[in-house]
């Protein structure tokens, strides 16, 4: 019903559009669908004007740049103008890089308008006819030349403004701006651009696209140096590079907010200067394991903590030994587990996979055995039953040592599993950043992360001064144990409430199901351990219904996973807290942008705890909500619970690789804002003051 | 209750600054980058098997001029070289002279322009080509020795085995046939002075066509 009120809107409006011509007729394929578009509805005789090409191509076709880089071919217009009409260049918006295995392009995809700057003379009578012959290369897989004639004629008068304006004013925000500092070249390649009082830590990323072919070798890794006066990158020079001549490109600069700001320039011929090598390996590593460290501090971490606390008072009174091959377990666990996840990622990603830090959280058997997990080891902690003689590992042998240091492992990997989400927003650009860096360094990184994790839990166990500290051993070790099976508990229910909104009511039974199964389980194990069985048969016939029990729950596992999503009308992670939240797509940010009203963007999944506790204390909050509705901003949140891919794309585009993420567009089009990851109430309000709500 | 939630945020607020120390800072989205073979240096060597199965190497040639032709038939820059018949007069021009024409197929399985030893042969007779071998590189490994990016890509090694062209098979990058005829012929023009012993006028010319369908490697 909708659908069909907005195609007859349509209609009338492109019938509406054929009237005043300001659209032409569309050349379209399955491929892209083009047309001619002019700024105004008429136009001044005397006065400049602005056409553009408007290509809108199907998804996964591109077409290309000025320069398309190592393949392809750049669109062309060819205008036939009246007397008295001149064409110019041009304006060519700011590409993105398309790589294909060792072949570099430079295009656009989705939709771009190529604008074109129309200067009349005053003898131009009362009507200008505006002709082109376009041709233009699209490319997905195979690349086919498209090509069109357009026509549309354009009354002299006083232009009104109408809808295909704001196409142009989109075009003009992505076209690069001239720099307004110097930039250099040297022969070696390195170019340098000046940008006085630059933070250079604000700066995450930069490349440089040459307006020439074979200025640079387009697939070549550009090395950037960010220093407080501007930055550098080192470029490998292509074979048409005359140091002196100088090179004309564009340089694309990301900042840590996601802020993407494009700036045209021609570097004069500089001195030499050694290119900029990669961060020094050591500076790279300090920072991982002081992120690492960092890590211990995150909120998801907290279930864990509260097995790190239990392990750390099983080792007071210990022999020091012990304490030294147990932190060593548990530092295994925790780096084991880092190289794994991001192997997993890195493998994803190459596979093609549009995955996110935290992506384990996105699948509802990983969530329903994580919950299981928790549950165990609650269980474990409330003296159900023992981790002993390999019965978690699953390794015979002798021994309690044994057993105890595969436990402390296992806490290592739990941990870090657990505190991923929470990793997220603190670490989305850096592992987006890593990601892109070769694997060797991205693994190595993880590797130093991982370190920086275990290390004060090491530093707990191995340093004799720390150990001195821990109270003795006795009875109120058990005591703490069983206190602290309950953080477990609360945590998988956590876990069951991130299914019922990936799985809905029937995950929820399936996942619960499985909890009774694995309480069984460890309970007829406990018996096994215990005295209550006697005999050898009592023992055996106690392992034998604890394994099935096992096998039961896992199989349960493989059903979780043929669950059919949660509807789609379940508003996802929004927590019941009455916020007045519209459910984010791409296409409402846009559509109510070009409204030009206010939009704030939370984007979030039930997985993140920050996410969830900031929409608690800060935007669920009366005084938010009603600034909200006073300023006439528009809530929309985005779940991200599910891999939703628009909002991957969306994440990716300001730069990020997982949530939350806060952004702020103020009304009439002004540039958004992005919010910090951990939000007050003051800092949303003074950003909506300071928008000019 | 707030208050406590408040105050357990304190703790990591203070800590993203830390945390936006980037922690790599090398580019992002690259391509996996490929040599770029010299001109006036010796060209690379190589061995790949050709439309009958046999083995050849580019060392085999030692002695002749030799051309290479980066090519795929679904291709529209392709099909102009082909469709007017330019490509094949170059391939007659290059044996006339006593060259060695080697087409390269660096499809590989499942995109576009890959075929098999039997399917190249028919192609060759369908468009009454006369290269003297067609080269199936289905894994990519000569084009990436040699840094081919495009269909058509043209490389020229003189009877020295020095490396003498890389580039565009002419100077309008365009499907249009029409463009041949009003186009600067690099690739003629290099084969002339080559038989002629002149210096050749453009040894490096922007290669532009289609994209080679490189299997993904990370």
């Amino acid at each position: 019903m909708t659908a069909r009120l907005l195609l007859l809107l349509l209609l009338i409006g492109l019938a509406a559009r054929d009237a005043r011509a300001l659209e032409s007729a569309i050349v379209s394929s399955p491929r892209a669908q083009a047309s001619l578009v002019t700024e105004a509805d008429a136009f001044i005789p005397g006065q400049p004007l602005r056409v553009g090409l408007r290509l809108r191509m199907a998804p996964g076709w591109y077409t290309y740049w000025q320069n398309p880089g190592d393949a392809g071919a750049a669109p062309e217009l060819d205008f036939s103008l009246p007397a008295g009409a001149t064409a110019g260049p041009i304006a060519w918006p700011t590409p993105a890089r398309h790589a294909t295995g060792p072949v570099m392009s430079y295009g656009y995809d989705g939709e771009v308008l190529l604008p074109v700057t129309i200067t009349t003379t005053r003898e131009l009578a009362d009507r200008l006819v505006v002709q082109v012959h376009a041709s233009w290369l699209v490319c997905e897989k195979i690349c086919v030349p498209e090509d069109g004639d357009f026509t549309l004629t354009l009354p002299a008068g006083t232009p009104t403004p109408y809808a295909e304006a704001k196409l142009f004013a989109a075009a003009d925000a992505a076209t690069p701006r001239p720099a307004p500092w110097p930039a250099a070249v040297s022969p070696e390649g390195v170019l340098s651009l000046r940008i006085p009082g630059l933070d250079a830590a604000q700066v995450r990323e930069a490349w440089f696209a040459p307006l020439a072919w074979g200025q640079v070798v387009h697939s070549a890794p550009q090395v950037m140096d960010a220093a407080a006066d501007g930055i550098s990158l080192a470029l490998q020079p292509g074979p048409e590079f005359r140091h002196a001549a100088g090179l004309a490109g564009v340089v694309i600069i990301t900042d840590h907010a996601g802020q993407t700001s494009a700036l045209s320039l021609t570097a004069s011929p500089g001195p030499t200067i050694t290119p900029a090598a990669i961060l020094p390996l050591w500076q790279l590593i300090a920072f991982a394991v002081a992120a690492g460290l960092i890590l211990n501090l995150m909120p998801c971490v907290f279930p864990v903590l509260a097995m790190k606390a239990m392990a750390l008072a099983q080792l007071s009174g210990t022999a020091r030994r012990t304490a030294l091959g147990h932190a060593g377990a548990y530092a295994a666990g925790v780096v084991a587990t880092f190289l794994a996840l991001a192997g997993t990622l890195v493998a994803l990603r190459a596979a093609g996979s549009v995955v996110g830090w935290g992506f384990q959280f996105q699948s509802p058997v990983f969530v329903a055995a994580m919950a299981w997990l928790l549950f165990a080891v609650g269980l474990n902690m409330s003296g159900l039953y023992g981790i002993r003689a390999g019965a978690v590992s699953g390794i015979g042998g002798n021994a309690a040592q044994r057993g105890g240091l595969s436990g402390s492992f296992l806490t290592g990997l739990l941990a870090v599993l657990v505190a991923t989400p929470c990793t997220a927003p603190f670490m989305g650009a850096a592992i987006a950043g890593a990601m892109a860096a070769p694997l060797l360094v991205t693994l190595l990184g993880f590797l130093a992360m991982g370190i920086g994790f275990a290390l004060p839990y090491v530093a707990l166990a191995t340093i004799p001064a720390f150990a001195r500290l821990m109270p003795r051993p006795g009875a109120w070790m058990e005591v703490l144990r069983q206190v602290l099976a309950f953080p477990m508990y609360a945590a998988a229910v956590w876990m069951l409430w991130v299914v019922s909104l990936q799985s809905g009511p029937t995950g929820v039974l399936y996942t619960a199901g499985g909890m009774v199964l694995i309480g069984f389980a460890l309970w007829a194990l406990g018996v096994a351990q215990s005295g209550l069985a006697q005999t050898g048969t009592g023992r055996r016939l106690a392992v034998a219904a604890s394994v099935a029990a096992s096998a039961a729950a896992i199989a349960l596992l493989s059903t979780l996973a043929t669950t059919p999503p949660a509807t789609a009308a379940a508003p996802g992670a929004a927590p019941a807290t009455g916020d007045a939240s519209q459910s984010f797509t791409p296409a409402r940010l846009s559509e109510l942008r070009a409204e030009g009203r206010p939009v704030f963007v939370n984007l979030t999944a039930a997985w993140c705890v920050t996410c969830i506790v900031n929409e608690q204390v800060v935007l669920a909050q009366p005084a938010v909500q009603q600034a909200f509705a006073a300023r006439g901003v528009t809530y929309l949140k985005g779940d991200w619970t599910r891999r939703d891919p628009a909002i991957t794309d969306y994440l990716r585009a300001l730069g990020r690789d997982g949530v939350p993420l806060y952004v702020l567009y103020p009304p009439r089009g002004g540039t958004p804002v992005v919010l910090p990851q951990i939000l007050t109430e003051q800092r949303v309000l003074d950003e909506l003051t300071r928008a000019g709500l | 209750m707030t208050i406590r939630r408040r105050s357990l945020l304190a703790v990591p607020a203070a800590l993203p600054a830390l945390l936006a120390i980037p922690l790599l800072r090398p580019g992002a989205a690259q391509a996996t980058s490929m040599a770029v073979p010299a001109i006036a240096a010796p060209a690379p060597a190589f061995t790949g098997t050709n439309s009958n199965g046999a083995q050849v190497s580019l060392a085999q040639f030692a002695g002749k001029p030799v051309v290479l032709e980066w090519t795929n038939d679904g291709c529209p820059y392709v099909r102009k070289w082909y469709n007017s018949g330019a490509m094949q007069d170059l391939q007659r021009q290059a044996a006339a002279m006593g060259a060695v024409w080697l087409s390269i197929i660096s499809s590989p399985p499942g995109e576009q322009g890959h075929v098999d030893g039997s399917g190249a042969n028919a192609l060759s007779q369908s468009r009454n080509a006369a290269p003297a071998h067609v080269l199936l590189d289905p894994e990519g490994r000569i084009g990436r020795i040699y840094g081919a990016t495009v269909t058509p890509h043209m490389f020229i090694i003189d009877a020295k085995g020095t490396l003498v062209y890389a580039g565009g098979a002419d100077s309008i990058p365009s499907t249009r046939q029409d463009d041949i005829a009003r186009a600067t012929p690099y690739v003629r023009d290099a084969l002339t002075a080559l038989a002629a012993g002149a210096p050749i006028a453009n040894p490096v010319t922007r290669p532009y066509g289609c994209v080679v369908k490189y299997r993904n490697q990370v």
